[in-house]
């Protein structure tokens, strides 16, 4: 396994000054950086008609699940997908090798804003997240600070 | 691969069940969501055939305060059992921090179970992971049924390599031993990433650190 990554207080505070530049930009609703694996990053917007963490690990198989489609047509992958609702869209473009950036919005934006505002915001974010260190920044747990009862319980 | 955040104070991981079709994965994952208090979980998403088969994964995620001052959040994850879908189990896998393999105790099961495993372990090498290295248990489930193998039968089978890992007999569908893996793995896991969490703090820069299961049987 290799070293953990960190996000700082500042790392957090840089990547939210990116994403909240992008969604007003997009008008978008909610936006949410995640690893390929599933995990949330990032998020920024307006979270309280969502699970972002549900979100995340459906976007990210989403993602994984069109690259055999890419394949056959020649390419490495897909690096944008588009799912249109009726309401509420969700537009989701590769940042790197290992981070997608998701984007949910509704009526009041278009595809296209969103699509063009994103890939300036992914390019800064993966920027952001190059730089991200990975030494643990004083972080500090041993085996005696973790909760020695079982950590979930039946009820 | 686990990621901490500071300004939320959050610490998450990821743990797939694995194993071949109709072993119990899901069968786990359904108890779980049940069973646990609410405030701790979110939503089960099944991404299911008409037939109730697991097409792409199982989804729950869970939170617990375990570490001092952070929320610690464990995605568990299911891969489909079906034999055709290795390349859906590989993105499953993607990422992982832990894994809890079920197995099928009934002895027509068993080619199924060495098949599996033996698939586990090459989509784990695929991401450079080896499976005496990443936190795992194992379930021998459904021991309520007749027609089942002993259990030191399945520990020669599937737990003979040289680091042997925790075993449990378990009966998903009642819950039995259910959350007695889920535990350990959880534990195995935090205990693992505490050591990083050392090396990081000593060492200029970070490295592996080999990981030593206990050896212990339940």
């Amino acid at each position: 396994m290799n070293a953990i990554p960190c996000l700082t207080i500042q790392d957090v505070a840089n990547l939210d000054g990116v994403l909240g530049d992008f969604l007003k930009k997009a008008e978008a609703e909610l936006t949410v950086v995640i690893d390929r694996g599933g995990n949330v990053i990032s998020q920024f917007g307006d979270m309280t008609v969502m699970d972002v963490t549900i979100i995340a690990a459906l976007a990210a198989g989403s993602f994984a699940a069109t690259k055999e489609l890419a394949r056959r047509i020649g390419e490495i992958e897909f690096n944008a997908l588009y799912h249109q609702g009726n309401g509420n869209h969700i537009f989701m473009n590769s940042v790197d090798d290992d981070t997608i950036m998701i984007t949910v919005f509704g009526r009041q934006t278009t595809v296209g804003l969103v699509r063009f505002y994103s890939a300036s915001a992914a390019q800064s974010v993966g920027a952001l997240l190059k730089s991200l260190q990975t030494n643990g920044h004083g972080f500090s747990f041993d085996a005696s600070d973790i909760t020695a009862a079982p950590i979930f319980a039946d009820r | 691969m686990s990621i901490i955040n500071y300004a939320s104070r959050e610490i998450q991981f990821k743990i797939v069940y694995y194993g071949p079709a109709l072993c119990g994965k899901t069968t786990n994952l359904g108890y779980i969501h049940k069973r646990i208090n609410p405030e701790n979980r979110g939503d089960l998403v099944s991404l299911a055939t008409a037939s109730d088969r697991t097409l792409f994964f199982d989804f729950l995620p869970l939170n617990a305060v375990v570490i001092k001052g952070f929320v610690t959040k464990f995605q568990l994850y299911t891969v489909p059992g079906q034999v055709i879908y290795n390349a859906t189990r590989q993105l499953v896998l993607r990422s992982v921090d832990g894994v809890i393999f079920v197995a099928d105790s009934q002895w027509e099961k068993m080619e199924e179970n060495v098949e599996s495993f033996k698939n586990l372990e090459d989509n784990l090498a695929k991401q450079n992971i080896s499976i005496d290295e990443i936190p795992s248990v194992l379930q021998y489930n459904k021991r309520d049924l007749e027609n089942i193998a002993p259990v030191n039968y399945l520990e020669y089978v599937l737990n003979n390599r040289k680091k042997r890992v925790q075993s449990f007999e378990v009966v998903s569908s009642t819950g039995q031993n259910v959350f007695a893996s889920l535990n350990a793995v959880s534990q195995i896991l935090l205990h693992k990433f505490s050591k990083q969490s050392d090396v990081a703090k000593t060492a200029p820069a970070p490295v592996a650190i080999p990981f030593e299961p206990r050896v212990a049987r339940v």
